[in-house]
């Protein structure tokens, strides 16, 4: 381990980390560590990831080490890709910890069927995806949900629709806290976020959402890779949305309260978008309560979007047609969860749960293996399956990475191509593509963002999760 | 940590109120930086930005009648959130993009504005939300200045 000054800051390196000291920074209560090799390193050293994270190491009742995954980017308060634990007694909950796209997430489905059999059929299938399923910003979907309908769904989840035919009971096994989180209260969502949630589930939203028709590439674990039902040359989808208007209100919403009421209790912040309470306060509790139940209208977004994929599916190849859930795991969340006899209230912004074979949380199913973990890659490269460890508890709280980070600004990226030339070299590699702008394509090129290969191999050789399988894109439906 | 804070271009200005903005570069979000005379141009300025990025462009010209916006905050870096906000939520709830901004007599933590805008086909919500991240409203020589980040 070597020692080096950055910006003024003591940086000692391990074997696949960078370590910042608790008292490196007037006001750290906790050391900080960011997961990353040397190139890594050094694209993350260039904006203010590192800053932002040293700011969360601030905040009160901050439990043990604050962590940056490998692929960390300058956010706003938390960096993007930051994990932080609050003790559930004496911490403070932040909705700026969470982030505006409350229970952004990923969810694999896969097919019984062989790549090479779809053929020419592929482009069909991706086009009824666009058109069964909508995405862009703030258009509405063909679910519009009245009052009370909307109600149950904040409250209950993914449950809700089972009831409705939208969901099985096997979904719910295999969608992390089984697409329901019990502490969801509904009350305490304002009109605004209903009333900027209620025509939006089943919709893709924009940026880098997605739906992505893939094929299982290359299989590194075949034992896990078959615990979740997944073998080379299979077509699968990958769904990556979250919660929408109605969460991005929330956020908007428990972060102008916070701000009001931190005075109250004492707090004072190095940034305004650390915004937070007491957990314990009412005003943490409410935000939980609101946070939580727009973290089931998330889990229900994406399982309306299954819903849709499913029919997309049978229509194109019948009995042959079924498409079943393999996992989906959340990326912006704050949970209550166990570690080492405390409870804390874990921030995941931009990174992904991982908890591996002998948590009970991971699904009976696949405690051979550890939780599923699916790393979506830019746009046009490799998305990955990975299994979460056990080991990370000790290191990360049980988390890891949730994409392969952005490293170039949207602006800068549509410098470098424009959108038709970013989608003509999609199709030249024969990938069908769908979106609603092709301007803003350039903006999740694979240029921008960092390279996924690198931020896995980081991942799996600190431990964080298990490389099981690489998944190639084939056709992709965007906001 | 050298931040990249250097500017990406200007992007847009009123002569007419001495209000400017441009976009700062920023690794995976918008950041305006916003200039005017005082506090409500600098609001209307900032207004026209949300504008054009919301539409990924120059906005269309404003239809109908105007409505009038009221907010109150506790200093002007969250009245200036408050209204990026209040602009946000309208774009996306009622497909009507605020373009055209004339500023009425406020008290000193109050806005009041009168809007025009132009109601579009899909709802034009790409920007999440108006964030507190590194909020700051600060006099200059030339009048205000302050810096906000968007999500998108």
């Amino acid at each position: 381990m070597t020692t080096e000054t950055v910006s003024g800051l003591p940086v000692t390196r391990g074997r696949c980390w960078y370590d910042v000291p608790a008292g490196a920074r007037p006001g750290m209560r906790v050391p900080a560590r960011v997961y990353a090799d040397e190139t890594l390193w050094e694209q993350i050293s260039k904006d203010r990831s590192l800053d932002q994270l040293l700011n969360v190491a601030t905040l009160q009742g901050v439990a043990d080490c604050v962590y940056a995954m490998p692929d960390v980017h300058e956010g706003y308060g938390f960096p993007v890709g930051g994990v932080a634990a609050m003790d559930a007694r004496t911490g403070v909950i932040s909705p700026g910890g969470v982030g505006y796209d409350i229970n952004c997430g990923v969810r694999l489905l896969a097919t019984e069927l062989e790549v090479e059999r779809v053929g020419d059929r592929l482009e069909a299938v991706v086009h009824d995806l666009s058109r069964s399923i909508p995405s862009g910003t703030g258009r509405g979907g063909r679910l519009s949900l009245a009052a009370g309908e909307l109600e149950r769904v904040l409250n209950e989840g993914c449950r809700y629709l089972v009831q409705r035919g939208e969901a099985t009971d096997d979904d719910l096994e295999v969608t992390e806290a089984h697409g329901s989180l019990a502490r969801a209260d509904a009350g305490v969502v304002s009109d605004r976020a209903r009333t900027r949630g209620h025509d939006q589930l089943g919709t893709i939203g924009s940026g880098n959402h997605f739906v992505e028709v893939q094929a299982v590439d290359e299989v590194f674990d075949e034992a896990a890779a078959g615990l979740y039902g997944l073998r080379r040359g299979q077509l699968v989808i990958l769904v990556h949305t979250g919660s929408r208007g109605l969460g991005h209100q929330v956020c908007t919403d428990y972060v102008r309260l916070m701000d009001q009421v931190m005075p109250r209790y004492g707090i004072t912040l190095p940034d305004r978008e650390l915004a937070c309470a007491p957990l314990r306060s009412p005003e943490g509790q409410r935000y939980f309560g609101a946070m939580c139940a727009a973290a089931n209208f998330a889990f229900a977004n994406r399982q309306i979007i299954t819903h849709r994929v499913r029919e997309v599916f049978r229509r194109a190849f019948r009995d042959r047609g079924s498409v079943r859930l393999v996992y989906d795991v959340a990326h912006n969340m704050a949970k209550l969860e166990e570690h080492g006899g405390r409870e804390l209230c874990v921030h995941r912004k931009g990174a992904t749960r991982a908890f591996g074979p002998r948590h009970p949380e991971t699904p009976p199913r696949y405690r051979a293996a550890g939780q599923p973990v699916f790393i979506p890659g830019s746009m046009g490269t490799a998305s990955w399956v990975l299994a979460g460890t056990d080991g990370n508890m000790a290191l990360s709280f049980g988390s890891t990475c949730h994409g392969a980070g952005r490293a170039m600004s949207r602006h800068a990226a549509k410098r470098v191509k424009s959108g038709s030339d970013v989608r003509h070299e999609l199709e030249a590699r024969g990938i069908v593509v769908r979106c609603g702008s092709t301007g803003d394509l350039a903006e999740e090129a694979p240029y921008a963002y960092k390279d996924v290969e690198r931020v896995v191999g980081v991942v799996h050789d600190a431990g964080l999760a298990r490389r099981v399988a690489r998944l190639a894109p084939l056709g992709v439906v965007k906001g | 940590m050298a931040g990249t804070r250097s500017s990406i271009g200007r992007s847009g200005a009123d002569a007419r109120r001495g209000a400017e903005h441009e976009l700062l570069a920023h690794t995976a979000e918008v950041k305006l930086r916003v200039r005017g005379p005082d506090f409500p141009a600098l609001a209307a300025e900032a207004g026209r930005a949300l504008a054009a990025l919301e539409l990924g462009g120059e906005p269309p010209p404003a239809t109908g009648g105007a409505r009038e916006i009221v907010l109150r905050a506790g200093d002007l870096g969250a009245l200036l959130v408050d209204w990026l906000n209040e602009l946000i939520y309208l774009a996306e709830t009622e497909r009507w993009v605020a373009t055209e901004f004339t500023p009425q007599p406020g008290g000193a933590l109050e806005l009041r504005m009168r809007a025009r805008g132009a109601t579009v086909d899909t709802a034009p919500s790409r920007v999440k939300a108006a964030t507190h991240h590194g909020l700051d409203v600060r006099a200059t020589a030339g009048g205000v200045e302050a810096e906000v980040v968007f999500d998108v």
